[in-house]
């Protein structure tokens, strides 16, 4: 009968069918697990085309106003965000949302940045900054990483301190480096200490439209507030910040504000300012609800400290504080547990303008005094609590147990290094993988480029004992950085189509011209190899005004493809922006120039890029 | 089963295994072609369903007008309008010769999806010498005319092509198999 045939036959078509829909082709490829202990310096830090680097590392780009990604552990320099300066590159400052950003400003002094964090580490959604040049608070999207935010802040002159953020992101805190009188309105520096305020700010980011809001203030006395760091975990309500000039000193700070032997942490309950603040425990100052520790007493408390510190930082665990007087040789670790029970049970040696002090003897935990170590300043920390800390003076990290304050290792660095950063190194849990040097001095790193040197960057496996493996130039000049583990942070490639973008258009044909008044609304596109401003046009891509009108740009990138970013740049205008894929942006200017100005596509796009131009005419008043 | 023009259970059972892989291939797409270039290592892709196209068609049509090609869009294959019932209207006739379970009905079956079997490739094919031929004298690029196989590779530029048989037509395949095999096991002995 040889029923085997339909039988066998039903089976294989069967299995035909459900080899096609199940199986996987693709073959697995066998993962390199090669352990950094049998591999060279050179292998830890090579990462070869098609791989990428385990971590992106945020630097602060310092008076450049901007900001530097890099690769680590290649040290690859990947991107450089413009965040208070305006960049042609990148035509920020230039199109509409960015140059109201700006707010008519041309620089900006970006120091410490700060990662949006969820439970105390990092979310990879947002990254902060502030702008001590201009008194500025900004925020970076990492999804398109550009910058959407910026909020100058009042009452405030040179936020160094800063930022830094709660937990969960709740407030991102901008103490001053600098104390002015408050709306910093004209007053004598011989009324400096009744007139001036050292004031802090509480600002909030709301997520859903990406705004920047101040909460409210904190009129701190006239000092200078240098770093800070959020509670973690049990001190998670609290936070920490240093100050200097306690003297309140007017002239020759090097000096003058170095006299005293002991300056102050302040250390505040931003739970309990919240409260204040929601049962009106505050002055309205210009519009800013402003709380003067000396009136809306509580939430606020000094803890003396070595003189003119720098850093303070939070232990992974949030049990202690770790400060360092630059100019003192010892670090200090302080308890927070300590520092509680001396805030219940008021055990205060006085006041000072208002604030009470606790005991230095009641907080302090222990000192610490690696030898011959000098200017300590920052601290990071590693997978199991071990501290690292940057030596300025003695131009090295010194490793080091917070918990019996005994040193660990010790690695030299070229040429004394500010802050240094370590792989999730302030969160609450940090990685223990790398941690880069942020060196101040270059001297002879790299190959000259004449008297001014560029910052350099060490990369240090500390995975066992400390080493230097690799060494990467940079721009001037990174404060702080931040590391964060690549999967963290979810870009996207292209701008998704917004049909309720009104300035958008996604098809040629839809591309039009609109004359209102004096007003002329462009509403083009851009794609390989060409712009399209109005599809019935004789030419396409040519914009004819009146001398004196007002023109808008509307510009649509219709390439909606990984990497095909094009340009937009009217010549002798003075313009130029970019439309990112799918992206939507709008250039505005007067046309005040009467003329024939060439206008075309400034980023490289394709083989026919060059030929991607047209003209704007502007025709002369009569 | 003394009928000889009767089919046996087993071949009604597999004849209505048929119908349901016929349905299946719906879900599935039928035909593809992938787009590698230097620049484009991940690879951009035309995948045909019968009742839509999937893949990066706009980015295709982007890169496509350098060439002169016209662009491909749902609306000029009409094809994908109606493609999905005469599919299921096979599917719904195949049901009716598993329950009938007469050997005519099978024989008309068979025959019916043979031509359309040759109507399709006929009909892809035609599509692609009209992509391939009717090119834009003016385009920047100029090229010879040009045929994509419906199985195989081809190079246009940077790019090369690998054109293939989607998920969907092994279904469509196996269904046809389905099909035959009646007419082994209940053939006249």
């Amino acid at each position: 009968m040889k029923k085997w045939v339909p039988i066998t036959s039903g089976l294989l078509a069967g299995f035909i069918a459900a080899t096609i829909s199940f199986a996987n082709f693709s073959s697995n490829p066998k993962s390199e697990t090669a352990s950094a202990s049998n591999k060279s310096d050179a292998e830890k830090v090579y990462v070869p085309f098609g791989q990428k680097d385990d971590y992106y590392m945020f630097a602060s780009g310092g008076h450049s106003g901007q900001m530097f990604i890099y690769g680590v552990p290649s040290m690859r320099k990947i991107r450089t965000i413009p965040v208070f300066s305006p960049d042609s590159a990148t035509g920020y400052g230039f199109d509409e949302h960015s140059k109201k950003l700006m707010g008519g400003y041309t620089w900006g002094d970006l120091h410490h940045p700060a990662f949006s964090e969820t439970n105390g580490d990092y979310n990879g959604k947002w990254m902060f900054a502030t702008d001590v040049g201009n008194s500025r608070a900004a925020v970076v999207d990492l999804k398109t990483f550009t910058t959407k935010d910026i909020i100058k802040v009042p009452n405030t002159a040179g936020p160094h301190c800063a930022a830094f953020v709660t937990e969960n992101t709740e407030y991102m805190f901008l103490p001053t480096r600098f104390a002015v009188p408050l709306g910093q309105k004209y007053e004598s520096l011989d009324d400096y200490s009744s007139k001036y305020r050292g004031v802090m700010s509480a600002v909030t980011f709301n997520e859903k439209n990406v705004k920047l809001n101040i909460a409210y203030q904190v009129a701190l006395p006239p000092w200078s507030y240098d770093l800070s760091d959020a509670g973690k975990k049990g001190s998670k309500d609290w936070a920490v910040m240093t100050t200097y000039n306690t003297e309140e000193a007017t002239t020759t700070m090097e000096v003058n504000a170095s006299q005293a032997d002991r300056d102050y942490i302040v250390l505040f309950n931003w739970k309990e300012l919240e409260k204040m603040v929601k049962e009106g425990k505050y002055e309205n100052v210009g519009g800013q609800k402003m709380i003067f520790p000396e009136k809306q007493k509580g939430g606020i408390y000094l803890v003396p400290v070595a003189k003119s510190p720098h850093g303070v930082d939070v232990t992974p665990d949030g049990k202690y504080f770790i400060a360092s007087g630059k100019l003192a040789p010892a670090m200090t670790v302080f308890s927070f547990e300590k520092a509680f029970k001396a805030v219940q049970n008021k055990d205060f040696a006085g006041e000072r303008n208002g604030i009470p002090i606790l005991k230095y003897e009641s907080v302090m935990e222990r000192e610490v005094n690696p030898e011959n170590a000098l200017g300590p300043l920052h601290t990071q920390f590693d997978d199991k609590g071990m501290a690292y800390t940057t030596m300025f003076i003695s131009s090295e990290i010194v490793k080091w147990d917070p918990k019996t304050g005994k040193t660990l290792d010790r690695v030299p660095v070229q040429y004394s290094p500010g802050h240094s950063v370590a792989a999730e190194g302030d969160t609450v849990s940090p990685d223990g993988k790398w941690l880069v040097a942020l060196n101040k001095l270059a001297k002879d790193t790299y190959l000259s480029v004449g008297p001014s040197h560029p910052e350099s960057m060490q990369l240090i496996d500390i995975s066992g004992k400390m080493k230097v493996i690799q060494s990467a130039p940079v721009d001037p000049e990174p404060h702080y950085a931040q590391m964060i583990k690549a999967d963290k942070i979810k870009t996207i490639e292209v701008y998704p189509k917004d049909p309720k973008n009104k300035d958008a258009v996604y098809e040629q044909k839809d591309t039009k011209i609109v004359r209102k008044g004096n007003e002329v609304h462009v509403y083009g596109i851009a794609m390989r190899s060409r712009f399209v401003f109005d599809a019935k046009s004789k030419r396409p891509d040519v914009i004819e005004v009146n001398q004196g009108d007002h023109v808008f740009i509307h510009l649509t990138n219709i390439d909606f493809d990984e990497d095909i970013t094009h340009g937009f740049a009217i010549n002798d205008y003075n313009l130029n922006m970019e439309v990112q894929p799918g992206q939507t942006n709008t250039m505005e200017f007067t046309a005040d120039k009467a003329g024939t100005f060439p206008l075309y596509c400034t980023n490289f796009c394709s083989a026919l890029h060059q030929e991607m131009n047209g003209y704007f005419l502007v025709k002369p008043k009569k | 089963m003394n009928d000889r023009k009767r089919l046996s259970l087993v071949s009604s059972l597999l004849i209505g295994l048929s119908s349901v892989l016929m349905i299946v291939s719906i879900f599935f797409p039928w035909w593809k072609m992938l787009f590698f270039a230097p620049q484009y290592p991940e690879g951009l892709n035309i995948i045909v369903y019968p009742n839509k196209l999937a893949g990066e068609i706009d980015i295709i049509n982007g890169l496509n007008h350098y060439i002169g090609m016209s662009n491909f869009g749902a609306e000029n294959f009409p094809e994908l309008s109606y493609l999905i019932y005469i599919i299921i209207g096979l599917a719904a006739v195949t049901l009716i010769t598993a329950l009938l379970r007469n050997k005519k009905i099978l024989y008309g079956l068979i025959s019916l999806l043979v031509i359309g079997g040759l109507i399709g490739v006929v009909d892809l094919y035609s599509a692609l010498k009209k992509y391939g031929t009717n090119l834009d004298p003016h385009a920047p690029i100029k090229m010879d005319p040009f045929v994509p196989p419906i199985i195989g590779d081809n190079t246009v530029a940077n790019f090369t092509t690998h054109s293939m048989l989607g998920t969907g037509i092994y279904f469509v395949i196996a269904a046809f198999l389905l099909l035959l095999i009646p007419l082994w096991k209940d053939r006249v002995k």
